[in-house]
């Protein structure tokens, strides 16, 4: 056997090997048996194997693909104690894994609630946005997307929610969030009311140069009067001093 | 040239010449930091130069002026006393008593007249709401609300259909679990499927009641932070409101959208003086 000959047949199996790893994905079948995997580690505990909750956690079932998403990809969930607070965190899963745990989720039976939105804030309305925002979302939020005290928590900053979480939220209602329904904001307001919150959090009008953290106008009041009259009174006192230092001191009793 | 002079005119040059910088820069590249600072040294150099001439240029005081002497002497006392002495003050006081009062009664009516200007009164305006029987429900744009657009959980500024915007008939829509309600008696019927419409107009202070937290089913007042039971009529939980925010009657019209039965349960808002009391 000559050595190209030899060569060749080595290499067929070898090329054939490789073709066949390239071309392999992972199954669907596969897949899943990993996302029901990590259901059954992270989720199941609280919210059942079937998604209907526990005393330990609520129902998933009414959440919709929207709620899932939302408190995977802004990392509220999952948490690792039903007593742990429910916050921002970093996500716990790659976008992949978290897309497949989406669809595993809304694959259970009985499965309902909004869709994902999908929000397009590149044709969105920022004075429609700014209306709406503010009647619906400024009150507990804050003008500036800050968040602000409430009665039992607080509402939470905006300024990391990305478009499609804020939609999500307003469609889901997530915590003690109400729900803003077809209703209260169409799918073009969920656009502009996305691109508002975006505006006024990556890029507020700062024009006094140092926001005092948006604490809003009683601080910035309470900033001119203390610091700015104080100021002016010591500038006041100063000019006073320089003046009467020319001046004699008229003799008492002089008249 | 004096020191001062030179300070005072230095000071002067500094303030012209900053102050057309400020016109500069609001015409070439605006910037209201930059124009803040700049107008602010040009005010400062301004009040400077006056301070330097006050202190270096004028003369220096205090200066003196001797003043006349009180009181006059003795011959313009007597004087004055026996001119006194002369006047009959005693026929003429009813005279000018008389005199005095129409004075003080004109006076006083001049006075007391405008208030007509206040306008007529109120009557029942503050009682009532555009809200009447058989108007729809809409949304700050006008669309009337539909009754499945409103989800669990969910939240909506309401107007009545025709006053979109109105101060008074503002109101907030939310839907809850039927099972969960427990209103006051006679309102069994006012909240269809759980829907539930009360003023957005808080009884405390008339701040909006715009916040809302789902899950323990209360509105918040966020000037005060007063919070309203949704559940049991809308009475106060928490904070310095009073009254419970007024309900408003609604039913679902058979193309699924709300219509109001009436006015509010109560005069919205905070309370005045000749508010009728049939609620407590």
């Amino acid at each position: 056997m000559s050595r190209p000959l030899a060569r060749a047949l080595l290499a067929l199996p070898l090329a054939l090997g490789v073709v066949t790893v390239i071309a392999w994905r992972p199954g669907r079948a596969i897949a899943q048996i990993d996302v029901r995997t990590i259901f059954l580690r992270d989720c199941a505990v609280c919210h059942g194997a079937d998604g209907r909750g526990s005393p330990r956690g609520p129902s998933i079932l009414t959440s919709g693909r929207a709620g899932v998403d939302f408190y995977l990809s802004t990392g509220r969930m999952p948490i690792s104690k039903p007593t742990d607070a429910v916050e921002r965190h970093q996500p716990k899963y790659d976008p992949a894994t978290l897309r497949a745990l989406v669809d595993y989720v809304a694959s259970l039976p009985g499965f309902t609630g909004p869709d994902i939105p999908v929000v397009d804030i590149g044709h969105a309305s920022l004075p429609r946005g700014g209306v709406l925002y503010r009647l619906n979302c400024a009150a507990c939020h804050a003008w500036s997307g800050r968040g602000g005290a409430l009665l039992h928590r607080e509402s939470p900053p905006l300024d990391h929610a990305t478009p499609t979480q804020i939609a999500e939220a307003m469609r889901v209602g997530p915590g003690n969030m109400p729900v803003f329904g077809e209703a209260a904001v169409d799918a073009k307001g969920l656009d502009d009311v996305a691109a508002y919150t975006r505006e006024i959090t990556r890029h507020p009008a700062d024009r006094g140069g140092f926001p005092l953290w948006h604490l809003g106008p009683l601080p910035e009041g309470a900033v001119a009067v203390f610091l700015g009259l104080g100021i002016l009174l010591a500038l006041a006192r100063v000019i006073g001093t320089r003046a009467s230092e020319h001046r004699e001191v008229p003799e008492a009793g002089s008249t | 040239m004096t020191r001062a002079e030179r300070l005072a005119a230095a000071a002067f040059i500094v303030s012209a010449a900053t102050a057309i910088a400020v016109l500069v820069v609001y015409v070439q590249h605006p910037d209201p930091q930059w124009e803040g600072a700049l107008l602010g040294i040009a005010t400062l150099a301004f009040g400077a130069a006056f301070v330097i001439i006050a202190n270096g240029l004028l003369p220096p005081g205090p200066a003196v002026e001797q003043r006349e002497r009180f009181g006059a002497d003795l011959d313009e006392r007597e004087e004055v006393e026996e001119a006194f002495e002369r006047i009959d003050v005693l026929s003429r006081r009813r005279f000018l008593l008389g005199t005095a009062g129409a004075a003080v009664v004109a006076f006083v009516g001049v006075a007391v007249w405008p208030l007509r200007s206040l306008g007529p009164r109120p009557g029942n305006a503050l009682a009532r709401t555009p809200w009447r029987n058989g108007l729809r429900v809409v949304n700050e744009a006008g669309a009337p609300v539909v009754a499945s657009e409103v989800p669990l959980g969910g939240l909506v500024t309401v107007f009545p259909e025709g006053a979109v915007g109105s101060a008074d008939g503002q109101a907030v829509l939310v839907r809850v679990e039927p099972q969960m309600l427990k209103l006051p008696a006679g309102r069994e019927s006012w909240a269809p499927d759980g829907l539930l419409v009360y003023s957005k107009v808080c009884t405390h202070a008339g701040c909006p009641v715009g916040l809302y937290e789902a899950r323990s089913h209360e509105l918040l007042c966020p000037c005060h932070q007063s919070a309203f039971n949704v559940l049991d009529g809308a009475h106060p939980t928490a904070g310095p409101a009073a009254r419970a925010q007024p309900q408003l009657p609604i039913q679902i019209a058979s193309d699924g959208t709300l219509v109001a039965l009436g006015d509010f349960s109560d005069p919205i808002g905070p309370g005045y003086w000749d508010r009728p009391d049939h609620s407590q």
